[in-house]
């Protein structure tokens, strides 16, 4: 009787982190990733440099879409990470978000342009719709549908954990 | 360079530390110079530790953006109490803070106690390996002294508004010291444990050291709770939002804890709860902190994350707890005593007491737990809200009111005697069952838990304050500071069941000099200024409300924008009186050119929070005659 108490009482805790364990070692699981599909809202709203209308027809296919600010320091930390991908061709499109339309430019041209093109967002109108909390975060786009969405900085790691699983699953980006 | 010394500064004092807890294990604990080594190598450690963390002060209040952290979370437009603030606004920092607060209270303890105390060496040991085990934890994975080298941005990034506010300044240190605090019980219980000298009574060591604790954690998560209260513009006091859940069941299981520690120092009974209890206080600590800083839940509270920190507490969290647990099942029999406890005396309703905490403490985790399990087991996303709680805490809680009740007549162990259904007891019922009625008919109630909560509560308060009446007309001792507490606890009763029964709301459509009624009040809205800040602009409305007696009140709800972030926060105007709040929030403009405002009636919502500074009161005395005792 005794010896069974004493193994209750030293089970409990191992089966109370085993859990954790498993769950934080779910494949599905990545503290700020989210995996869900959801599609795309619809949206048309301004380009940053000119009076272009960008609508949500102009994002077929596959596309990273960036939230970021020039009042987010994160982001520029983000920023040298972005363009690495970028110089591997991958479409990125940055979603100015809750800023200022000259610091948008200021900090573009301070630090250079990954994007393929940025749409501002100053009211953060499509970004609600899309779920954004923050900046920076970045969706993945796969023909009209987001089948990633990340809180948080994307660095190298997160790119490798969090990204690349599903663009070699989904063979999204294949460039040749 | 300040920036690289505070960085090596912590690197050192975790090595201090971790020699700390290796003597305290390899010498032998009664030699009193290996004990008083130990003592100074401590001190020197934490000396290091606290210097670090005032040069991160220093570097915060004077801006210096070359540390990202400071970068990302300040701003030169700040004043420099938020400068300050800031750095415990987010995990890095905030961590930080937490682990110099764990060598604060091992400080603390290490120069008020005396080196011959048997358990002092294994005890420093133990705070030692767990400051260790967080300072590798900030250094690996959370480091606050990460540079953005060469550039410096010019212009920090802002502590989120809605934490530029004086009591969500200072929630996190108090809520922190009240958590850490418990690790001055739970390493006397380990190292108790280890010695295997059951005739050690630890559980006087640490009575006032966990008082102390508890005091602080009850004043911090009121401080939470008023801050939500008045800042997020949502009306209400707690929202059973899962972060709040993990901060609630450490101070469950501390109020259980120091209940029990009072039998077991008295008598040695309910030594195997009191260890027991000890432990989960501590754990729960430490799981609270596994499950905020692992991005696991989402909360208002989360951080940014990545996934070694989940892990990394996981892992450490897991050991200490699981290596307590075999230490505990395997002292099991020097826990026990041969004393039994006497039917109906104070112990037999301290044991009781213990169960039905205990009961709340399963059920929150669960409620907790559940939606991880489901999300686990089918993919699907579940949330447990309000009305499991409201379940669970209802009854439970006023079946502990009943046996405080029934507690107040017994005796330290021995049953109670013919004379234990006396009149007090009989009074209180009669007026309790006579203002249940009352309110009943002044105020229409027909809920009847509302009704039974207004009766247990008032049973509490009538039997106290014939206690009191006792205590200075007669002349009868009874303990002046749980009279306080548990008063406190019968109006937090009966303000939780009177707020959620009379509180009202309504959103009004409103024009410029234009009136509404709202129950008995007329409300006119008066003016509509903007106001420029260094940080932020701001609308502020101002509205008459011309009451029943016709005297007249200005309430002027604000809505700020900050520049930093282009965040919008609402800014909540409330009018007190003694028994309601009048509170008043203003949406956004229509159209028409009318404004949406939203103005509630909280009733009793002063009053919950007054309950809480009671407890707290009581606690802090508590706290103080045991000190004094023991000098």
């Amino acid at each position: 009787m005794n010896i069974f108490i004493r193994l209750i009482l030293i089970l409990i805790p191992i089966i109370f982190f085993s859990f954790f364990y498993l769950y934080i070692n779910d494949d599905d699981y990545y503290p700020g990733a989210d995996f869900r599909v959801i599609d795309m809202p619809k949206f048309e709203i301004n380009d940053l440099y000119k009076d272009q209308r960008f609508t949500h027809l102009d994002l077929e296919g596959s596309y990273l879409i960036n939230v970021w600010a020039s009042w987010c320091i994160t982001c520029r930390v983000e920023h040298g990470f972005l363009q690495k991908l970028s110089d591997q061709n991958i479409p990125i499109v940055g979603l100015n978000y809750k800023d200022d339309k000259e610091d948008a430019l200021n900090w573009i041209n301070k630090f250079g342009d990954p994007y393929k093109f940025i749409i501002h967002d100053l009211k953060g109108r499509l970004a609600l719709d899309m779920g954004v909390t923050g900046a920076p975060e970045t969706f993945l786009l796969h023909n009209g549908k987001i089948i990633v969405h990340y809180r948080g900085e994307v660095n190298k790691m997160i790119w490798n954990d969090v990204f690349i699983p599903i663009i070699n699953k989904e063979d999204i980006f294949n460039n040749d | 360079m300040l920036i690289e010394i505070a960085h090596f500064l912590s690197i050192l004092s975790t090595g201090l530390f971790l020699l700390c807890f290796l003597f305290s294990f390899i010498l032998d604990a009664k030699d009193i110079f290996a004990v008083n080594l130990i003592s100074r190598i401590y001190s020197r450690g934490f000396l290091l530790l606290i210097s670090s963390f005032m040069i991160y002060v220093w570097l915060a209040a004077n801006d210096n953006f070359n540390v990202l952290y400071i970068a990302q979370h300040s701003n030169t437009n700040l004043p420099l109490f938020y400068k300050i603030s800031s750095i415990w606004s987010a995990h890095e920092g905030s961590m930080f803070l937490w682990i110099v607060f764990l060598g604060l209270w091992g400080a603390v303890y290490n120069s008020f106690v005396s080196n011959s105390q048997p358990l002092k060496a294994k005890s420093i040991g133990i705070i030692s390996i767990i400051a260790v085990g967080f300072l590798l934890f900030l250094l690996l994975t959370s480091n606050p002294f990460e540079t953005i080298l060469p550039i410096a941005p010019f212009n920090g990034a802002d502590i989120n508004p809605v934490l530029q506010d004086p009591a969500l300044a200072i929630h996190p240190p108090i809520l922190y010291l009240g958590y850490v605090g418990f690790v001055i019980a739970f390493s006397h219980a380990i190292a108790f444990l280890i010695t295997g000298d059951s005739s050690i009574k630890w559980e006087n060591l640490v009575r006032s050291w966990s008082v102390v604790s508890w005091v602080f954690l009850t004043i911090g998560i009121s401080l939470g709770s008023w801050w939500a209260y008045y800042e997020l513009g949502w009306g209400g006091y707690w929202f059973w939002d899962p972060v709040e859940n993990v901060a609630l069941m450490p101070w469950l299981a501390a109020t259980a804890f120091i209940h029990s520690l009072r039998v077991s120092s008295k008598s040695s009974l309910l030594r195997i709860w009191t260890i027991l209890l000890s432990i989960i206080v501590f754990s729960l600590s430490l799981f609270g902190a596994f499950i905020v800083r692992s991005g696991i839940i989402d909360s208002v509270h989360s951080f940014a994350n990545d996934p070694e920190r989940g892990l990394y507490l996981l892992g450490f969290t897991g050991f200490l707890i699981i290596t307590s647990m075999i230490l505990f099942s395997f002292r099991l029999p020097i826990l026990s005593s041969n004393k039994t406890i006497a039917a109906l005396s104070k112990e037999s309703f301290i044991s009781i007491n213990n169960i039905i905490f205990g009961t709340l403490i399963f059920s929150t985790m669960l409620g907790i737990l559940y939606p991880l399990i489901y999300e686990f087991l089918y993919e699907q996303k579940i949330s447990v809200g309000a009305p499991f709680y409201n379940a669970i805490y209802i009854p439970t809680t006023i079946l502990a009111c009943l046996f405080l009740f029934f507690s107040i007549d017994s005796k330290w162990q021995r049953g109670f005697k013919k004379s234990f259904l006396v009149t007090p007891m009989f009074i209180s019922v009669i007026l309790s069952i006579a203002s249940t009625f009352v309110t009943y008919y002044l105020l229409l109630i027909t809920d009847l838990w509302i009704l039974i909560s207004i009766f247990t509560g008032s049973l509490i308060i009538f039997r106290y304050l014939i206690v009191v009446k006792d205590y200075f007309l007669n002349n009868k001792y009874s303990n002046p500071f749980s009279i306080i507490a548990h008063l406190g606890l019968g109006i937090l009763v009966i303000s939780i069941a009177l707020n959620s029964e009379l509180s009202t709301e309504r959103a009004l459509n409103i024009k410029m000099n234009e009136s509404d009624m709202y129950r008995d009040y007329k409300i006119t809205f008066d003016d509509l200024r903007l106001i420029k800040r260094s940080n932020y602009d701001s609308v502020r409305a101002s509205f008459l409300l011309t009451g029943p007696d016709g005297k007249n009140i200005e309430l002027s709800p604000e809505k700020r924008k900050y520049f930093a972030r282009g965040q919008v926060t609402t800014e909540t105007a409330i009018h007190l009186t003694p028994l309601k709040d009048i509170y008043m929030t203003i949406g956004d403009q229509l159209d028409d050119g009318s404004w949406i405002v939203n103005i509630q009636f909280n009733y009793f919502i002063r009053w919950i929070w007054f309950s809480a500074i009671m407890m707290a009161l009581g606690g802090s005395m508590l706290a103080l005659s045991l000190v004094r005792s023991k000098q």
